[in-house]
Formats: structure tokens, sequence, C-alpha cells
């Protein structure tokens, strides 16, 4: 172990939504100044494996540790981008309001924002290229400038760690690209970035680092190593249908369990 | 960039103006109150206005308080609602508390309203938190969810009501008041009450108001930056259960979410930042609040809660009309306007082609060819005439005087101005004609119809780099002259 | 002495002097009866109204009626039943077409525009029968929580001399088979457009006729038992039978079935529960509803607590 911890380790996480098991014994380590893509099939838990990492689903086992401390001690390290879908765009706030709330824990609790926080929110509008909408109620932007957004608040939170739930989902091909620059920025400063990523075809150009994913860990490692056929196809592929099925079946045991015991007992 | 961070939005501003409110209500309170019956006596419409306004009559001074207090609160707490889809949560936790009221009512045995506050926030506490288990339990949907709290645990009131009148202490107790509330009856205790939720709802608004601000907006967010979600929630359903509470006896159970609604979402109709929402929400369920029981003092038998109810529905109707920006009306007009701008041009747009048939050599148009042009009957021709002819883009000249009456036939020239207009919707539809099809490679009879609803919406500008990607072209793709600005200084095309 | 809030129980009060003499039997079969039918036509309209997420739209369409109801009696001056149930149809149908304009045509959200609406229906209702109430003798409390104890005071339908029975109850009997009939035959297309809106238009389905169809069997339901249960317990009736019989069956016929023996026992169980309370009938009635719904939620096989306890981790450990 070197002395900084890195910005984000996981060990044995398992999760599970109700009675249906999401994730099971993922092992990631992500080190400084690193860009990672998540990509999976859907429903392979990318989003869940985001949102368990910042602490908003409980998990069943294994530990989530960000800079060396549990999920809720390192809020101020950490910034999130959530998926587009998870917000209400009628709620009356104007883009700049939006940006703002990335400086709201630098603020504290029942302070207002600063002058200080109103001009560095301005500067991350700015390199977004959203500046002209700053006055704009949210609703009345497009899916794309939504996302850039978005990413200027995670700029204005000025974190050492970033979450991305599918920033590229549903954005047109300017905003990707602008999207994918500011990403590589950030990379460059030493930052680390953690995003989830849905298109295969970019995902290779995109990323320096990529985690496959399909409710267990299949790969974890440099492009060059893991976009390679073969692990794409355990990832995306046929093999993994008996696993799910098997997980599906344990969830009827119980019933399984409860008719087999009453059968005995007529017996 | 300058220009947007030195205008600082005014995020606490707006309570300033409260401050004079919030003066008046400690001026109110220090003036002695006598418990009369407001609209006993029979006086005239004047002098009864008068006995209102001036505020003289201690129970008038009680009423007005009362329905301030009342409408700020609501008006506030439905701000925060409103923009969290949780109207109808309103409804239900108005409902919900009855239980607690009757609970309250019987363990202290009068109307004490400490009792009842404490009783019937636990109750709406529970109802809350029944439906949220029920979310998160089963497959119910939220609005079944709602419904069943909100007639279980009403009904459950209910019976626990009747119950108490039948027995001996009940019946003089006026526990009933609250189903339908009376702002007569309202006690000095009672107002100090709301005094308080309006000050903790003021609270929380101006010093929590970033932190609510990005929990309705983004929960996700907000957890992830460390807000406490689940007790920023607890907080609101708090303070809305109070203010729920405190209402209750002056407009009653199923009146109190018509106050959290209404004036919200006549607020929100207005303006689409969260600060002024809140204010505007405030003002209008204040307002509401002191012209209602104003209507109900001038009557006789008029009930204040409705009234209040209706005036605020009557300044939500007003606004969903009226506002010059959001409204109706406006919204309708500028839609006609442009139907009819679109009409005009289309006429125009005939006349020109008729001239054009002609290749120029004349400068009337009999109208019998426009109609047949605009494939359109003759009256319908004649109206499109007119309204040209009213706007100054053609006069019509008729050889027997009257023009529908006469079998001549009534031709039409245009004036200049009509003229030039022609030629910009000729020229913007050509224009767009070859650009869909040189550039953007559609085939030539596949573009028309899209220029038929360009030409009217393409500004000069666009126009102008249009023809410097063409190259400054001067035939469309059918062959035909495009009008150049030349063509349109000149009067003629050459 | 005083009386305790909750009343001893005496079985052979609750259970067997209401039937005791058949003057007695028959004031309290109405009763109970009415009951029955107002549970079972509500219950059956109420299954289609909750899968297709109207449910507050039966609670909205309920206060709606009141201006209707108040107009109709200002008019016509009296307490005729044909003015009355016309002007509270009417009423209650604007208000439901008030709410889809408003959510449709203005950008207020859907659940604001709701209670926006109903709301203001009702306080016009309330003014509108306190302006001219006191020769009305419609009690605004009566309007909340209505009053099943006095239906078999109501005045007697005749036709052509036949003296056929109270008219409150009569008039339930006739909605009842309304409601059974009009589900029967058009079943199929009420079961198509609530499950999938997009599959009813593809079928050449009149979307908009089968909502408006809808939408006046629920307004005649509220309508006819509003006197009975009050504006707010219909909504219960609407809403209570098909959830609790959803948490054992997921059949659609099964579930309307099922109307049937739960409202034998609400109107039972709350007839009962009011005679031993001394409450409000009506109200007693949704309180057992709603301990029924709570066992049903506790032990019903399609999903409860008891179905979601935490077994998964053990199984999956254990392979």
């Amino acid at each position: 172990m070197t002395d900084t911890p890195s910005p984000l380790e996981i060990h044995d996480l398992t999760v599970s939504y109700q009675r249906k098991p999401v994730l099971y014994g993922i092992d990631l380590v992500v080190g400084e100044g690193s860009l990672v893509g998540v990509i999976g099939p859907n429903g392979a838990g990318k989003s869940t494996l985001i949102k368990s990492i910042m602490g908003m689903i409980p998990h069943n086992g294994g530990w989530v540790k960000i800079f060396g401390k549990p999920p809720g001690k390192s809020c101020s390290r950490v910034g999130y981008v959530p998926q587009r879908e998870s917000v209400d765009w009628d709620f009356p706030v104007s883009v700049l309001d939006v940006v703002l709330m990335g400086r709201y824990n630098h603020a504290g609790w029942f302070r207002r924002v600063g002058k200080k926080d109103r001009r560095i929110a301005c500067e991350c509008l700015e390199k977004v290229n959203m500046l002209p909408f700053a006055d704009r109620q949210i609703g009345k932007l497009s899916g794309g400038q939504q996302q850039r957004v978005f990413l200027a608040r995670a700029l204005a939170q000025e974190s050492d760690l970033y979450l991305m739930d599918e920033p590229f989902a549903g954005v047109d091909a300017v905003t990707e690209k602008a999207i994918i620059e500011v990403l590589r920025e950030l990379k460059s400063q030493g930052k680390s970035l953690v995003v989830v990523h849905h298109d295969l075809s970019t995902a290779r150009e995109y990323f320096d680092q990529l985690v496959l994913l399909n409710m267990r860990l299949i790969a974890v490692g440099k492009v060059e190593d893991t976009f390679t056929r073969d692990l794409l196809q355990k990832t995306y592929g046929g093999r993994l249908t008996i696993f799910t099925e098997v997980a599906d079946q344990s969830a009827g045991i119980r019933e399984y369990d409860k008719e087999r015991r009453s059968v005995s007992s007529m017996e | 960039m300058n220009a947007i961070y030195s205008n600082p939005i005014p995020s606490r501003g707006w309570c300033i103006p409260l401050v004079p409110f919030a003066l008046g209500c400690i001026a109110l309170f220090a003036l002695p109150a006598h418990g009369e019956q407001i609209g006993g006596t029979n006086d005239g419409l004047l002098e009864r206005s008068l006995r209102f306004l001036s505020l003289s009559d201690g129970s008038v001074r009680m009423v007005v308080m009362g329905t301030l207090l009342m409408g700020f609160g609501c008006g506030i707490m439905g701000g925060h609602i409103v923009t969290r889809r949780l109207s109808l949560f309103g409804d239900t936790l108005s409902h919900a508390v009855l239980p607690g009221v009757a609970v309250g009512f019987l363990w202290s045995q009068s109307k004490d309203s400490w009792a009842i506050l404490i009783g019937a926030t636990l109750a709406g506490f529970l109802g809350v938190a029944l439906i949220s288990m029920i979310r998160k339990t089963t497959r119910i949907r939220q609005d079944s969810a709602l419904g069943l709290v909100l007639s279980g645990f009403y009904a459950l009131g209910i019976c626990m009501l009747t119950r108490i009148q039948k027995m001996e202490f009940g019946n003089q107790s006026g526990i009933d008041k609250y189903l339908f509330g009376q702002v007569v009856g309202l006690s000095e205790s009672d107002l100090w009450t709301m005094l308080l939720s309006c000050a903790l709802i003021l609270l929380l608004s101006v010093f929590l108001y970033k932190e609510m601000l990005v929990t309705g907006f983004d929960s996700d967010f907000a957890r992830s930056i460390g807000l406490p979600v689940e007790l920023l929630q607890y907080l609101l359903w708090l303070l809305l259960a109070f203010s729920v509470i405190t209402s209750l006896q002056v407009v009653g159970v199923v009146l109190v979410s018509a106050l959290l609604v209404i004036p919200a979402a006549t607020a929100s109709l207005m303006t689409e930042k969260m600060d002024r929402l809140l204010f505007c929400s405030a003002l209008l369920g204040c307002a509401a609040g002191v012209i209602g029981s104003f209507i109900s003092f001038l009557g006789s038998h008029l009930p204040t809660g409705p009234l209040i109810v209706l005036v605020s529905a009557a300044f939500f109707l007003v606004t969903l009309l009226f506002h010059p920006r959001t409204g109706l009306l406006p919204q309708w007009l500028s839609s006609r306007g442009s139907d009819r701008r679109i009409l005009r041009e289309n006429t125009l747009k005939a006349a020109y082609q008729e001239l054009e048939a002609m290749d120029f050599k004349q400068e009337i148009v009999p109208v019998s060819q426009l109609a047949r042009r605009r494939r359109i009957s003759m009256p319908q021709a004649y109206r499109e005439v007119e309204s040209l002819v009213t706007k100054k883009f053609a006069t019509i000249h008729s050889p027997a005087g009257d023009a529908s009456l006469s079998l001549q036939p009534v031709l039409l020239s245009l004036t200049p101005k009509g003229w030039e207009t022609a030629c910009r919707i000729v020229r913007n539809h050509r224009l767009w004609e070859l650009y869909l099809t040189n550039e953007a490679r559609y085939a030539p009879d596949h573009v028309h119809e899209d220029a038929e609803k360009i030409e009217h919406v393409l500004g000069e500008e666009t126009v102008r780099r249009i023809e410097r990607i063409l190259s400054n072209p001067r035939r469309d793709p059918h062959g035909k002259l495009i009008p150049s600005q030349q063509d349109i200084d000149r009067g003629f095309v050459a | 002495m005083k009386e305790p809030f909750i009343r001893d129980f005496d079985p052979i009060d609750t259970f067997v002097t209401p039937w005791a003499t058949a003057a007695d039997a028959a004031w309290n079969g109405q009763i109970v009866l009415m009951g029955f039918l107002v549970c079972l036509s509500c219950g059956l309209v109420g299954a289609f109204i909750v899968v297709r997420r109207l449910a507050l739209m039966g609670d909205a369409i309920s206060h709606g009626i009141l201006p209707g109801l108040a107009l109709a009696f200002i008019v016509m001056q009296s307490r005729a039943l044909l003015p009355m149930f016309f002007g509270a149809c009417l009423a209650g149908l604007l208000c439901s077409a008030c709410i889809e304009w408003l959510q449709r045509k203005s950008i207020l959200k859907p659940d604001a525009a709701l209670g926006l609406t109903f709301t203001s229906f009702f306080a016009l209702g309330v003014l509108l029968i306190s302006l001219h109430g006191s020769n009305a003798h419609i009690d605004p409390d009566c309007l909340l929580y209505g009053e099943i104890g006095l239906i078999p005071l109501a005045e007697n339908l005749s036709i052509a001399g036949f003296d056929i029975g109270s008219r409150p109850l009569i008039s339930m009997l006739a909605i009842t088979i309304l409601v059974i009939l009009a589900l029967t035959i058009f079943y199929r297309q009420l079961l198509v457009s609530s499950f999938d809106l997009t599959l009813a238009k593809t079928l050449g389905l009149r979307i908009n006729l089968i909502h408006f169809g809808l939408m006046l069997l629920l307004a005649l339901t509220i309508v006819s038992a509003f006197e009975a249960v009050g504006v707010i317990l219909v909504v219960s009736m609407l809403i209570f039978p098909s959830v609790t019989a959803a948490f054992f069956f997921t059949r659609m016929p099964v579930i309307l079935l099922c109307s049937i023996p739960l409202s034998v026992i609400y109107s039972c169980g709350g007839f009962f529960l009011a005679r031993w309370l001394d409450c409000s009938i009506a109200g007693a009635m949704v309180v057992v509803a709603f301990l029924c719904f709570v066992c049903a939620w506790v032990i019903g096989s399609q999903g409860g607590p008891l179905q979601r306890a935490p077994h998964l981790r053990r199984v999956v450990a254990e392979s």
C-alpha cells in the first residue's frame, strides 16, 4: 500500500434490489488520474454500481472506500452526475441555479452562496459553452444542453473523483465531443473519473481503462487488454444467461421450499 | 460574463417585504381583541366595508390576522409541494390528520389547540409513513396509495368524531367545525399557534432555501453532496402538517388542500424561479384570505372558507387566461395573428405568380384568377383580398363601383409595400427549394411542401446566408426566376 | 356516570337486537343492503379506475358533483330525484373534463391541475348550499360522510300505484345492475384500453368514447352512492375492493368477482362495528375495509411484508 489512499477502492461489493440480486462480489481499484469506462448490457447493474458507491443504495456485503474513507465521510471530494431521467425538468430553477448547486457543499448549511461561488459557476458554464443560457429555465434546453449543464455543475464541485451515470445518453454529436474534451482535461489535472457508458463503438476511443460488468465483474484493466472479442462476448453474450437464470431460481427457492415442506408434512 | 454574476439573483431578497407584514402582525396582536360575532349587525354595505377596512373591530382583526397567516403559511408550503409534484399529498395529509384531531380532543377533553396540534401532527406523520410503506413493499401505485390512506384515515376520523358528538362533553365542543371550518371560532391561542407555524415555515424557506431547492430538483445529487434528504423531507412534512392543522379550523378539511394548491399553481404560471414563486404564492394566499373574508363580512350568510378558495380560484383563472407570457388568451391571439399573416402572404404570393404568368406585362390581377390559383371560392377570395386592402398591401379597381355585386371582373393591383412582401415570400420559397435540392440533396419534386411552411418564418439574416452559400442564384430548381433584392427595390422583375 | 369512548362489547346488543323484531330487521336490512350495493357497484367500476391510474379522479368527481346538486336544487326548489341526479352527473363530468383540459392545455403539473379543480368546484358547491341551504335540508356534514342510517326513512318510490321500496335503495339497485351489464358487455374493450392504449388504438377501438363512457359510469355510481356514504368515502369504496383483492389474485375477472364477498364483509362488518361503537355507519364500513386491506397486505401472496423477508442472501451464500 502507498501512503496516499487511492481515490476509489471497492472490495467484494454485493447488492440486491428487494429479492433480485444485481451485483455480486465486485472488486475494483481506481487510481489517480484515470478515466475509467463502465460498460455492460442493459440491466447489468452499471447505475447500481455508481449509486452504491455513493451510498445511495445499501449494499449487502463488501465495502467501498473513497480516498480511504467510507462514502458518507468524503462527500466533498466526490462529484456525481446522475442520469438525466432522474430529475424533474419542470422544477423552477434556472441554469445558473443548477450549476450553483455544485457549490452548495462549499457554502455549508444555512448559508447562501457567495460571489466567489457565483464566479466559479459562471466560469464552469463558460467551459461547456452554456453561459448565454444562464438565466433560462432548465427544462427549456435541449437534451444535450441539459447534459452540459450537469457537467458544468460537476466541474463547479471541484471534486477529485467524478462518478458519471450515462453522460452521453441522448446527446448530439457536438455535445458528446465537448463532454469528452472536458473529461480529458479533468483527467490531465489528475482527477479520477468513472463513467458509465452504453456505446461500445466509442468506448475504445474515449477511455483508457474499462470495467466490463454483467452482474459480476467480467474484466477490468487497460483498454487494450479488456476490449477483446472474447471478453466482450463474455459480457454481452449468452454464456452468462445460466448465471442469471440461477439467480432467478434462487429467488424462487423459498416458494419451492414451502411447497416441499407442506408435501413432506402430508406424507 | 460580468453582467451575470455582478447581478446577484435575489435568493433572499424576497423576504424583505415581509418585514412590514410581520410588524403588522405584531401590531394587530397588541391591539385589544373582543370576541364579538362578526357580521352580526344589519348595517349598510358601505358601513360594513368601513368597519372591516378600518380594523377597528376586535373580531375583524382576529379574522384578518387568521386568514393572513393561513394564506401566508399555506402559500409557501404549497409552493414547495406543488413544485415537487406532491399536490395530492397535501390533500391526503389534510384528511389524514382527522383521527389525530379526535384523539387530541379526547385526551384534553377540550378544544385545546396544543393537544389537537400534537395529535394531528402524529396522525399526519403516520399517514405519510404508511404511504411510503405501501409504496415500498407493494406494487400499488402512487395514486391508489394516496386514495387508500386518505379515505381510510378520514373514515377513522369520522367514526371517532361522530362517537364524540354522541358523548356528553362532545356536544358543545364545536369539534365538527374541523370539517368545514369557521373563522369566527378562532381564539387568540389559535392565532399564536398559527403565528408560530408561519414563523417556522419562514425560517425553513429562508435559511434552508438552497437545501430545499437542491433536494426538490435532484434528490440523487443532493444525497451525493451529503445532504440528509430524508430528514429534510420529514421537516417539510412536519411544517406542511403544521400549516394544514392550523388552517383546518378556518376552512375545513377539504378546502385546506385548495389553499395549498391553488396559489402555488397560480404562481407557477407566473414565474420560473423558485424564490419568486414562493413569494408570489405567499402573496396570493394572503390576498385571497383577506379578500375572501372581506366579501364574507359584507354578506350575511356567506361562509368564509369557500369564499377564500373561490377568490383564489378567480386569481388562478385570470392568470391562466391573461398572463402576458403563459396566458391562453395572449397565446391564442398571437397564434391567430400569425395564421392571418400566413394567409395574407399566401394571397400575395398567388398574386405574384399570376403577374409572373403574364410575364409582368400587366400590373393588375383579376380576383377570379387569384381564386383559381389559390383553389378557393370567390367569396373566400374576396375576403382575403379585403384583408390585403385593409393592411394596405393592395388596391382594388372595380369598373362598376361596388366590388362584390358587379358582374365585371374585379381587378387587384399591389402597392409597393405589397409588392415587396410578395417578392420576399416568393424569394424565400424559391431560395429554400434551391437550398434543399442543391445542399441537402432532395429531389426537386419533394421540396415544395417544406418550402410552403418555411417561407413564412425565414429571417432576413438566414436568407442572406443561404444566398451566400448558393452564390446569389437567379433560378430555382423548377427554372423560375428568383426575385432579387434589386427587383424588390426597383418594383419590377427584369 | 360518564360513558367510555370505547363501549363494552355486548354481543347480544350488537348481533341479535338489530334483527329481533320484523320491523327492526326490515329497517336494518335496508341499511346493510344499501351498503352492499354501494360497495359492489363502486368496487366493480373502481377496479378499472385503479388500473387506469385514475384513483384520484374518483375523488375529484365525487367532490365536483356538489355545485351541480346545489344548482339543481336552487333551480327546481325541490329535492326532486331526476334534476338532482342530472345536475350532479353534469357537474361531475364537467369537473373531469376541466381537469383533463387543464392537464393538456396548461403548463401545470397533472396533480396540481386535479387538486386545483375539484377543490374549487367543492368550494362553489359549499357556498351555494350555504346561500340557499337554510331551506334545502342539505346538511353539509352529511355531504362529507353520508347518512346511511337514514336510508329507510327516505320516501318510497311507487310505480303505477305499487309501492316498490325505498327510493335510494331502488336507484342504487338500478345503477348496480347497469354497472354489471355495462362491464360484462364492454369487458374486453375496457380491459384492452386499460392495459395497452396503443394496442387498443391499432385494434380500432374508440379510446375517447370508452374513456367518456367509464367516466359517465363513475359519475352515475358516485352520484347515487353519495347519499349513503358521502363524497369522500365513495373514493374508498372505489379503491379498497380491487386493491385488496389484488394481493391474492392477479387476473382481472377474479378481482372483479372478489368484490362480491368483500362487499358483504364491508357492509355487515361496518354495520356491526357501528352498532357496537355507536358511530357513523358509513365511516365504520370504510374502517372495516381498511382493516381488510391491512390484513391482505400482511398475508397476501402477491407481495406483503411477510413475502419480502431477506432469504435471498442465505440462498445465494449456500449456492
